[in-house]
């Protein structure tokens, strides 16, 4: 029992991580990703190589054996941006192994963390499709600058794919270095590892659209009911410098 | 050109913000090769500094109207500048705004110009342009204009996701004294000729799903709350009539807030927001808790208790009915508990088949326990003492409210004017 593992930090190097521990019921000491930052004197670091053979045999068992809200849990825990991330799933898939049925067990203290986990990063997800703010780069396309808490990118590129289909877009999360491209052509989004040097250039038309937004946006609000309070938990402070309408 | 744009724009989106309905959600509109789809649940995309979401682009076409309504800032004899955008200018903003993503949709409405017919039209204009036009597959909330055509009223639904027609005041007097140009047969018409439509259309697209949907998110309304001297039960009993005989989706309130000064409107309406959020969560147990109109008032109280929300106070008139076992009773009587919603009620039907739950367990799965933990038993264990006599009860419950409300350092004029819970009511959301 115990040890300590290492894997790619991709999802595919989790599940191959977790197809070589569940069936053993192994609950490791620690999970992390490759390369490690410290090693301690006495622990022996297993590395496990992705194996993507394995893990589609592996995540076609889990979907045989488990309710798709387990798996749609389990998926998005492993996109948050929370260092205990990989051991609370493997509890939480451990539990399953033992012919639990988890869907269920909410109140489980195996559980509950890591489906409170999972609702963090889907809530976080869902409102980035109204946090998202592309501005007409000159050049033909758009391009969104974001800061989210989780690695939500994955979660939104199917939405705004099927919305601004006839467009050319990006989507930068400046926070975890990566972002999605979306090509209108051959209608495919792709997430990449992604850093931008430069401000972009803007197009005249953003321009005057922004200015129409702010002031539309300023008008709106009834002066009568003024509650900044509510406004802020609404849209925190360190989501404004992206949004228009706040910078 | 782009400042006289912007001028138009501010002075059309003032007049359309007192509309308070920002529901973008129960459409589904895919997207073939142009842009954008409707979400089936709502994204809102900003919030203003008075804590409402932003999820539309709501605006008039026009603020020139040929009514003369007392409460309304656009009315006839009311001395403002008047503009107007044209269709293809409306169609531009929302494509503009929503390619950029800051809005899911549009909402349509408009003053009354020259005739209902022809105001109606330039409304149907615009959004062919923006359906046609761009291909835009994006939300749509189109107002009607009572006493249009039922053509136009049929056309209008199959190009919108949702239409409605204001309602404008709780009761025929009211709106005889405040709105003498609109009768409540120009709005009823229309609402019950859009309810027959969806139904037929609804059971047409079981035939076929060739069949193009007619106002896909259904129809809504509005009222106007604090400007005529109704009861709160005749609000409420008005809204469960609208909900079962024309479907509505949605009744909206608004709470009065004087914009223009007539000697026919109250001057300063006692607390209308409180009213406001009392009658949304009211309205709320009428459509998602199963609670019935009569139950939540009657002639003895007629007004909503401005201390308590209705559910609990409800409970409180119904002490025989607690304490209930959350492991036994029935996800419908789970609903009548305060502090548990649909949400958590749903939570505790699915966790307890796992084995029987804890008072513990409850927080866990959403439970308000500040409220519930009154009127509940888990496992035959209660969590508070229930059996306090109502009264004390009662005051136990308003507890944190009385504390702030007696707080010596601030002047009552300095209180903000809206709490939390209040608006958020208003988006939508519990």
């Amino acid at each position: 029992m115990g040890g300590h593992y290492r894997y790619d930090g991709s999802f595919a190097g989790l599940l191959t991580l977790l197809a070589r521990l569940l069936p053993a019921r192994i609950l490791p000491d620690a999970i992390s990703v490759d390369p490690p930052l410290q090693q301690s004197l006495f622990t022996v670091v297993t590395t496990v190589e992705t194996d993507q053979l394995l893990v589609e045999q592996f995540w076609e068992k889990l979907s045989t054996h488990l309710a798709p809200t387990c798996l749609r849990i389990v998926r998005l825990a492993f996109l948050a941006d929370h260092p205990g991330r990989e051991l609370m799933i493997c509890r939480y898939l451990l539990l399953a192994w033992e012919g639990k049925n988890i869907g269920n067990m909410l109140a489980h203290s195996d559980v509950a963390p890591l489906w409170k986990l999972s609702q963090q990063v889907g809530r976080e997800a869902h409102r980035y499709l109204g946090f998202v703010r592309f501005q007409e780069v000159e050049g033909g396309f758009y391009y969104a600058g974001i800061a989210p808490d989780h690695r939500i990118l994955p979660l939104i590129a199917p939405h705004f794919a099927a919305r601004f289909r006839d467009q050319q877009w990006l989507i930068h999360d400046n926070r975890h270095g990566e972002g999605i491209i979306h090509d209108r052509n051959r209608r495919e989004w792709l997430i990449l590892p992604m850093n931008v040097h430069a401000e972009p250039q803007l197009t005249l038309a953003e321009e005057r659209f922004q200015v129409l937004w702010r002031s539309y946006f300023t008008t709106l609000a009834i002066a009568e009911r003024e509650n900044l309070r509510l406004q802020q938990s609404k849209v925190p402070k360190k989501v404004r410098p992206w949004l228009v309408e706040f910078s | 050109m782009a400042i006289d744009m912007m001028d138009r724009l501010k002075i059309l989106a003032e007049g359309a913000k007192y509309d308070v309905s920002c529901a973008s959600s129960g459409s589904f509109r895919r997207n073939r090769d142009g842009i954008g789809n409707a979400a089936s649940c709502g994204i809102c995309h900003s919030w203003t500094s008075d804590g409402r979401c932003v999820s539309l682009l709501k605006i008039l076409m026009t603020n020139s109207c040929i009514y003369d309504c007392a409460y309304c800032i656009n009315r006839r004899s009311n001395d403002v500048r008047r503009v107007m955008l044209t269709p293809a200018e409306v169609a531009e903003l929302t494509i503009g705004f929503y390619r950029r993503n800051y809005i899911e949709g549009l909402f349509l409405s408009t003053g009354v110009v020259r005739s209902p017919d022809y105001t109606m039209e330039l409304l149907i204009q615009a959004v062919r342009t923006l359906r046609q036009g761009y291909r835009f597959n994006g939300y749509i909330h189109l107002k009607l204009v009572p006493g249009a055509d039922p053509l136009l009223v049929e056309e209008a639904g199959l190009l919108a996701d949702r239409v409605s027609i204001n309602l404008e005041l709780p009761t025929r007097e009211g709106l005889a004294l405040l709105a003498p140009d609109k009768s409540r047969d120009a709005v009823v018409g229309p609402m019950r000729q859009v309810n027959k439509l969806i139904v037929i259309n609804r059971e047409e697209r079981q035939v076929s799903r060739q069949v193009p949907r007619f106002a896909p998110a259904g129809q809504s309304t509005q009222m106007i709350v604090g400007a005529t001297s109704e009861t709160d039960r005749q609000i409420v009993t008005l809204s469960e009539e609208l909900y079962r005989r024309f479907e509505l989706k949605r009744v909206y309130y608004s709470a009065f807030i004087p914009v223009i000064t007539d000697s026919r409107l109250p001057v300063r309406p006692a607390s209308p927001l409180r009213r406001e959020h009392r009658l949304y969560q009211a309205d709320w147990l009428l459509r998602y808790y199963g609670f019935r109109a009569h139950e939540l008032l009657d002639e003895e109280s007629p007004n909503l208790d401005t201390e308590l929300d209705p559910k609990t106070g409800w409970a409180l008139r119904h002490r025989e009915m607690f304490p209930v076992e959350i492991n036994r009773a029935d996800y419908e009587v789970l609903l009548r508990i305060p502090g548990i919603g649909v949400r958590s009620a749903k939570r505790i039907v699915r966790a307890r088949r796992q084995g029987h739950l804890g008072i513990d367990d409850l927080a866990i799965l959403g439970v308000v326990m500040k409220r519930a933990r009154y009127f509940i038993t888990a496992r035959g264990r209660t969590a508070g003492a229930s059996n306090l006599e109502s009264s004390l009860l009662r005051s136990t419950l308003m507890g944190g409210k009385r504390k702030q409300a007696d707080s010596q350092l601030e002047l009552p004029l300095s209180r903000p004017q809206a709490d939390n819970e209040i608006i958020d009511l208003v988006t939508g959301e519990l």
